[in-house]
């Protein structure tokens, strides 16, 4: 029964933190995955769909809707600043990286100056169950499900639709795609709006369960950064099996050592990682294949 | 004397064989030029060379010593040299400071500045010396490229399509020039499309053809060979 | 002899391809300059003379990045990640030492080493990876980040490194200032005249010695990695050794402006090597001009004088200016604005003399 106890305990913690990952490191994967240029203004997306949809319910909405409605902000947002900023940049990524930063340093301390230090948060919904004289939290579980849902619909998406199927000929050879009618820029556009709507999403599901503050976007950095450089540039092959390696390293160290040690085991896993395979596990794996 | 020698070179990437059980020997002294349809393993067989690519199996030998595993820039300080198809040059950088960068390697910092003179000279870049490099015309970039690769003074100097992009006189300019880096002792190696170009240059010919070697010979041979004739029609599959 | 000779080679380097500048009116503004600001503490309140070293502080980290970024090519978001090690580092040393004897001094060299002895490690993880440019940016900026969330919950007594407590969220302090042990008296070096004149020397000779470096073979090799790291391999470099050696020379100046900053202020805090932390040292050197250690230079100084001044006035939207003026530099001055300035100035001169 001990041993029951442990391993649900141990699952639950890698469920978490793989949740955790792959929720806050999708959209930075889509949008580096097709467009090459890693987003530092990632945590001002999740910030922008943690405010919204903390907002909505505020306002009187179900959380669910409230949650969609942060994440479809957050996918405007993103269009509009691909659209001022990111669209000139295409044939700089170096660039676009330093350009994303100061857009982040503009959001969060504009959002100080302009909604103050800190906004209430919601509370974390659906109280909590036992088992084996431990308490889980029942909304931990629902983000579990929640992470593999994006997942499976991200799938549906890019091998289902129409959409999809032009955003990837588009990232593989764009001057063909180009050349065949397709419109590029809008598919960039769409790509930079889905990755910031992913994140909006992010904010939007761990809205309940953080203090609202505007820095609360770099605390999903590093977690999404470092996923992100695992993995490589495939989402499917790369951020979920990355998430899923690094879910159990975190579990691990946060069991045994707390938070920060997870954290940190993280990073010198990432740091072990590149020395291995420079290219992340989806370029390890699409090298193996190509 | 061989100069290169590969053994069994396989090269896949996952199911296609981009090189297959190559085996090919270069004498020392020699100017050979490798051509073949597209997709016939010509870049990569470079790569393997280079060491830009591990191969999957097989051995590469330079001068009978074994260069299989070593990195690149070990390599290019056992004597290889390259020029890229695509012009590999420091583009915001002047065409001076490529040639110093080229050079500094092994000229003491006494002698760089006459090296570099005589370098420009030998190129007929001195009059551009001062622009950046990214502001030659296409030929000059050509030249800039076979500069760097030849101011290292390698024993085995490796040219990807080197004349592509370069006007009639400028290719025959370039080839007289390799026939007299020959002369002073450089073996050369060269993927080449301009038949004329092969003809001026080429001691001997070798077609790869699906990552293997088809066809080796003269330039005479190659060209009387109906098989050869067929390849690049498309009608040999192997 | 022969070490005359070499001498005045080495100190050709101090004009050459790579840097801005060059000539008898070059190097007589550079004297102007000089003198102005060696005159500048006889006009001013020694109190303001000591403020100002504030700004001197932080070139070090900015010539730093220029080095590893604008002349290497290799983008490092987390030179604060060193800044913070090498403060915190000689906080640590300090406590523990004590003032006497000049052993501020050993401290300073020591927490700058430990910072380098940290860039060469990391470095050596990413660049023998190979990791290109975005990456070793968010690796970098993860490092630092990771470590300001470390010390910031190093709050208990537990957290202590001798008689030195790092004191969590709120920063580390009590530590001596840089003192120098002179007879009749040790010199202490606080924000004041001696200060200044010290950190304005030290920042001269790190100036010219950056720019013999980046003129040299070794700068050479560096900007031929920026240019086409494939070339450069194919020329017989190995290419790894040389961006390590950057990043290592750029992340012990980033530990200097720690080290000073943490001497300076008597104090050091997590969030010095945070998110915003980070960013400034990229606005600095983007907005100047990376690429050339002059415009770094101008560039990073014009930035701080008017983000102080700013922060003074109306303090909060300084930040939010800051995000602006990265974004269109970015987009409108790429090269930077300083260099922008420059070219146009060159432009405009060698027009006058085709006419």
């Amino acid at each position: 029964m001990d041993i029951f106890n442990l391993i649900f305990s141990f699952l639950y913690q890698f469920g978490d933190a793989f949740a955790f990952l792959v929720l806050s490191a999708c959209g930075l994967a889509v949008i580096f995955g097709m467009m090459g240029v890693i987003n530092l203004a990632h945590g001002e997306f999740i910030m922008c769909g943690a405010y919204v949809s903390t907002s909505a319910v505020h306002a009187g909405l179900p959380l669910p809707l409230a949650i969609v409605a942060g994440a479809v902000a957050a996918g405007i947002a993103g269009m509009i600043v691909e659209l001022l900023v990111i669209r000139p940049l295409y044939q700089r990524p170096l660039d676009t990286i330093v350009a994303t930063w100061g857009i982040s340093m503009i959001v969060t301390q504009g959002t100080l100056i302009v909604l103050g230090p800190s906004m209430q948060g919601v509370g974390t919904p659906f109280g909590s169950f036992t088992m084996g004289g431990y308490s889980y939290s029942v909304y931990r579980v629902i983000l579990m499900i929640a992470a593999i849902g994006t997942l499976a619909l991200l799938w549906l998406m890019f091998t289902r639709t129409r959409f999809g199927l032009l955003s990837r000929a588009t990232i593989q050879v764009p001057h063909v795609a180009e050349a065949m009618g397709v419109n590029t820029n809008l598919i960039y556009s769409v790509t930079f709006g889905l990755g910031a709507g992913l994140a909006g999403l992010a904010g939007g599901l761990y809205a309940p369960t953080m203090t609202l503050v505007p820095t609360m976007g770099a605390s999903f950095m590093v977690e999404a950064f470092v996923t992100v450089v695992v993995g490589g540039a495939d989402i499917f092959l790369g951020t979920a099996p990355a998430a899923a390696i690094l879910g159990v390293i975190k579990a691990a160290l946060t069991g045994w050592q707390g938070q920060l040690a997870g954290q940190i085991g993280l990073l010198i896993a990432v740091i072990i990682v590149i020395r291995i395979l420079p290219r992340g596990i989806s370029g390890k794996i699409l090298k193996e294949r190509a | 004397m061989s100069i290169l020698e590969t053994r069994k070179l396989n090269k896949h990437f996952g199911g296609l064989h981009v090189t297959g059980n190559v085996d090919f020997t270069l004498q020392t002294g020699e100017m050979h030029c490798l051509i073949g349809p597209n997709g016939a393993g010509k870049s990569t067989f470079f790569r393997l060379i280079l060491g830009e690519h591990q191969p999957d199996s097989g051995q590469i030998l330079l001068a009978g010593e074994d260069i299989t595993r070593a990195k690149s820039f070990q390599r290019i300080r056992k004597g290889i040299s390259v020029k890229f198809q695509v012009p590999g040059i420091f583009k915001e950088l002047s065409t001076r400071q490529n040639l110093v960068i080229a050079l500094q390697h092994h000229v003491p910092a006494g002698m760089l500045r006459e090296e570099v003179d005589r370098l420009l000279e030998f190129l007929k870049l001195s009059g551009d010396q001062a622009q950046l490099a990214g502001n030659l015309s296409h030929g000059q970039k050509q030249w800039l490229e076979i500069g760097m690769a030849i101011a290292l003074k390698p024993r085995l100097l490796l040219l990807d399509e080197p004349t592509a992009g370069m006007t009639p006189d400028e290719t025959h300019a370039t080839g007289e020039m390799l026939h007299r880096l020959n002369a002073e002792g450089m073996t050369v190696l060269a993927v080449e499309h301009d038949m004329a170009f092969v003809r001026q240059i080429a001691h001997r010919v070798t077609v790869l053809h699906l990552g293997k070697v088809f066809a080796q010979g003269s330039i005479d041979d190659i060209t009387a060979d109906p098989r050869v004739a067929r390849i690049y029609l498309g009608e040999v599959d192997a | 002899m022969a070490e005359q000779s070499r001498l005045r080679a080495a100190l050709r380097l101090v004009e050459g391809p790579q840097t801005i500048g060059r000539g008898p009116r070059f190097w007589a503004g550079f004297l102007v300059v000089l003198a102005c600001a060696c005159a500048y503490p006889m006009f001013a309140d020694s109190y303001d003379v000591g403020n100002n070293v504030y700004f001197f502080n932080w070139l070090f980290m900015a010539m730093g990045l220029s080095l590893i970024w604008g002349y290497g090519g290799s983008l490092s978001f987390g030179q604060t990640a060193f800044f913070g090690v090498a403060g915190y580092c000689y906080g640590v040393l300090t406590i523990n030492l004590g003032d006497a004897y000049g052993l501020t001094l050993l401290s300073l060299v020591l927490a700058v080493g430990f910072s380098a002895v940290f860039a060469a490690v990391l470095g050596y993880f990413l660049f023998f990876g190979r990791i290109n440019g975005v990456f070793l940016g968010i690796v970098s900026l993860s490092v630092t980040l990771v470590l300001e969330r470390f010390m910031a919950q190093t709050a208990g007594p537990q957290w202590a490194i001798g008689s030195a407590r790092l004191n969590g969220f709120n920063g580390m302090g009590g530590m001596p200032s840089l003192t120098i042990p002179w007879p009749g008296g040790d010199i202490v070096l606080f924000p004041d005249l001696p200060l200044y004149y010290l950190t304005l020397a030290l920042l001269v000779v790190v100036y010219l010695a950056l720019r013999m470096l980046v003129n040299s073979r070794f700068g050479n090799v560096l900007v031929a990695i920026r240019e086409n790291p494939q070339r450069a391999e194919m020329l017989g470099y190995d290419i790894r050794k040389f961006q390590l050696g950057g990043f290592v020379i750029g992340s012990a100046l980033a530990g200097l402006s720690g080290v000073l900053y943490t001497s300076w202020g008597n104090y050091i805090t997590p969030a010095s090597m945070g998110m915003t932390a980070a960013a400034l040292p990229i606005v600095w050197v983007a907005v100047g001009g990376r690429s050339d250690l002059t415009t770094t230079l101008v560039g990073t100084l014009a930035v701080l004088i008017v983000f102080q001044m700013l922060t003074i006035h109306g303090s909060q939207y300084a930040l939010v200016v800051m995000g602006i003026l990265l974004v269109l530099t970015v987009l409108v001055a790429p090269r930077g604005i300083v260099m922008g300035i420059v070219d146009a100035a060159g432009r405009l001169t060698r027009r006058k003399e085709v006419r």
